[in-house]
């Protein structure tokens, strides 16, 4: 319960007028010892001023804001919390042919930022959180269940990029907004990317024991561009097989290495993309505990409503009250 | 009045009076007012120099940084609901948008959490090119049709060549907004990370460039020591200077100001940046309904007050007041007796 101009409440004494104040007319009667005690009169008398109490009362209160606050109602449902970890390298902006985006044709950026939002939106118990890597990780959005704010972040991912992909930071980055995230549920991290740079070593073993920690889903969506290596395919007899001349494939490599629950994608047009999103959450099913708002409920209407009643009440007594008229010859009338 | 023996006297129209005006107030009506509501990009420099201690209270207790994100958090709260945040970081020449203006009041918590979450770690590049960063976060701003707030301390990294501060090529004024200065007034040392993030001291002379040696050099360099215009265009002595502490640098980003058409603010003379954005910039004004059933209410309340008050004044004071009676006594004087 909370009131929303809470001032109103100063003047919540007034209810007590009622008590000390008559509200009908005062007519002179010589000695009321000659009316008998009658309890029907005295239950009214109290009646009237209870709820001329309750009219005072119900108007303050409805002038103060009554409402109930708003609050969360803890249910469950299916989904997931997933880390969205997006590459915003300049390469980004091209087509999933190489060029510049034209009319016809949208960039990976684009399509990526068209189908996250469709996923986000359809997802209405997941929480998201957004974290992106170029040359260096950057922390955008931690794990939230308010989407609007997520929609905006990935709005802004087909914005001019930076230069290079440092994945095994971005990586550590998701880990690390996954470890502040204090609710239960099934953790995923969704890995949007075109392309990355050789994981380095170290990173790789701080990688390796912070995935071991925690049980996290890994998803890798790697757009590929026409003509650039692919994850899954291995080199030709002769062709260099090491991280720097394939370092998609190793990054492959290293992450079905982790022994996690891990998917890899490899896509090469928008309809590709939408297909592996729908994937990953038809995958993400996990019962989850979920919060939902119940909003500030106004409840001054109510408190106008019982104070109307109360005057009614007032009102049906005053209609009802008779005057006292003296007569000459001493019986009075009513 | 007197119908069918009732009394239709001043009480029954206050009683009626009051039960009317409260039917208005569960009726209720609305007012439309137009609120001035903040619809903007904050950008926030990341550089090293902004890891200086000068700030807070005591002076020295909070990073540049950490004032910044203060600050902002703070202004989330000076502003109404429907109120538009959205959030960028600056280092190198660049401002990278992390997020377009999202209402406040509905993301409050995870606004909170972005802002608190940005970190000096996600700079990409040392330098720090002020000018540039601040000419791209217009552009920013100008794309996102919001006003802007660019949190820096003006250092630039390297210095600024001869030639001074590079020419805004957009529209002064097209996009409103603040400078926020963040920084003390003296020289502090800006502290010294390893690659784990952990302080290792301060930035030394030699350390941080002290002149700008790239382009042309300056039309003076004939006469300094050791010049020779093929293998040593700015001299031959190392540049010497001070660029390894740090101070907010108020005349160049009032100059900055004035270029872009934005107003200037410093963050340790100032104790919120709500009023002074709300200055710089054109009102927005979203039409807000507010709830005016009050004013029925009030009045119901006023009348039905009046209705009691009338006892004092009718016959006599001191006679009519009476107490509650608790007790089976006798009826007090003057109370009426119904259903006789």
């Amino acid at each position: 319960m909370i009131f929303t101009n809470p001032l109103g409440l100063y003047l919540l004494p007034l209810i007590l007028v009622p008590f000390f104040l008559g509200m009908q007319q005062q007519n002179d009667y010589p000695s009321l010892t000659a009316v008998p005690q009658d309890g029907l009169s005295r239950a009214i008398t109290w009646a009237l001023r209870f709820a001329g109490s309750v009219a005072i009362g119900g108007l303050i209160l409805g002038l103060s804001g009554i409402a109930l606050r708003e609050h969360k109602i803890e249910r469950f449902g299916q989904g997931a919390h997933i880390v969205l970890l997006i590459d915003r390298s300049s390469s980004m902006n091209d087509t999933f042919a190489g060029r510049q985006p034209s009319g016809a044709e949208e960039s990976k950026s684009a399509a990526a930022k068209r189908l996250l939002k469709d996923f986000v939106i359809k997802r209405k118990h997941d929480r998201f959180g957004v974290a992106e890597f170029s040359t260096a990780p950057i922390h955008v959005v931690p794990i939230t269940d308010h989407k609007g704010i997520v929609l905006g972040a990935i709005d802004a991912i087909d914005r001019p990029g930076l230069a290079f992909t440092d994945v095994g930071r971005g990586l550590g980055m998701a880990l690390s907004m996954i470890d502040e995230d204090v609710l239960p549920g099934s953790r995923a991290i969704v890995l949007v990317s075109d392309g990355v740079a050789v994981v380095g070593r170290r990173v790789q073993e701080a990688l390796r024991t912070d995935f071991a920690r925690r049980p996290v889903h890994l998803y890798f969506l790697y757009l590929r561009t026409e003509g650039s290596n692919s994850m899954f395919a291995a080199p030709p007899p002769g062709a260099e097989d090491t991280p720097q001349a394939l370092p998609e494939r190793h990054l492959n490599k290293f992450f079905e290495s982790l022994r996690i629950p891990y998917h890899a994608y490899e896509v090469e047009n928008a309809d590709a993309v939408k297909a592996a999103i729908d994937d990953i959450g038809k995958l993400e099913q996990t019962p989850i505990v979920y919060t939902e708002r119940i909003p500030q409920y106004d409840l001054s209407r109510w408190a106008y409503g019982v104070a109307a009643l109360a005057l009614a009440l007032l009102l049906a007594a005053k209609l009802c009250a008779r005057r006292i008229r003296f007569v000459p010859g001493g019986a009075h009338v009513h | 009045m007197r119908t069918l023996g009732i009394d239709f006297d001043r009480r029954a129209a206050l009683l009626l009076a009051a039960l009317a005006l409260t039917i208005a107030a569960i009726i209720g009506f609305q007012l439309v007012r137009n609120q001035r509501i903040a619809d903007v990009l904050a950008v926030i420099d990341i550089t090293g120099s902004m890891n200086t201690r000068d700030m807070g209270n005591p002076r020295g207790s909070q990073s540049r940084l950490e004032a910044a994100k203060a600050t902002l958090i703070n202004f989330m709260q000076d502003v109404p609901c429907d109120s538009r945040l959205g959030l960028g970081v600056f280092t190198e020449r660049i401002s990278y948008l992390l997020f377009g203006p999202v209402e406040v009041c509905n993301n409050y918590d995870a606004l909170e959490g972005a802002i608190s979450g940005i970190d000096w770690r996600m700079a990409w590049e040392g330098d720090s090119y002020i000018a540039k960063g601040l000419y791209s976060a217009v552009d920013l701003a100008s794309s996102l049709k919001s006003d802007l707030v660019f949190f820096t301390d003006g250092h630039e990294a390297p210095p600024l060549p001869y030639t001074g501060v590079p020419e805004f090529e957009g529209k002064p004024g097209a996009v409103k907004g603040l400078v926020v200065g963040v920084g003390g007034s003296e020289k502090t040392p800006i502290p010294k990370y390893d690659d784990e993030g952990h302080q290792i001291g301060v930035y030394s002379e030699t350390d941080v460039p002290q002149d700008n040696r790239i382009g042309a050099p300056p039309p003076d360099a004939a006469t300094r020591e050791g010049y020779n215009p093929r293998n040593a265009p700015f001299g031959a002595l190392p540049a010497t200077g001070d660029e390894q502490l740090s101070s907010v640098k108020t005349a160049h980003l009032e100059d900055l100001a004035r270029r872009t058409g934005l107003h200037y603010a410093e963050l340790q003379h100032v104790s919120a940046i709500a009023p002074g954005l709300l200055s710089a910039t054109e009102p927005r004004l979203l039409p807000v309904a507010t709830n005016m059933s009050y004013v029925p209410a009030l009045l119901a309340l006023l009348s039905l007050l009046v209705l009691y008050a009338l006892s004092l004044f009718e016959a006599g004071t001191l006679r009519n007041l009476r107490l509650p009676s608790f007790g089976p006594t006798s009826y007090s004087k003057g109370t009426t007796v119904y259903g006789a």
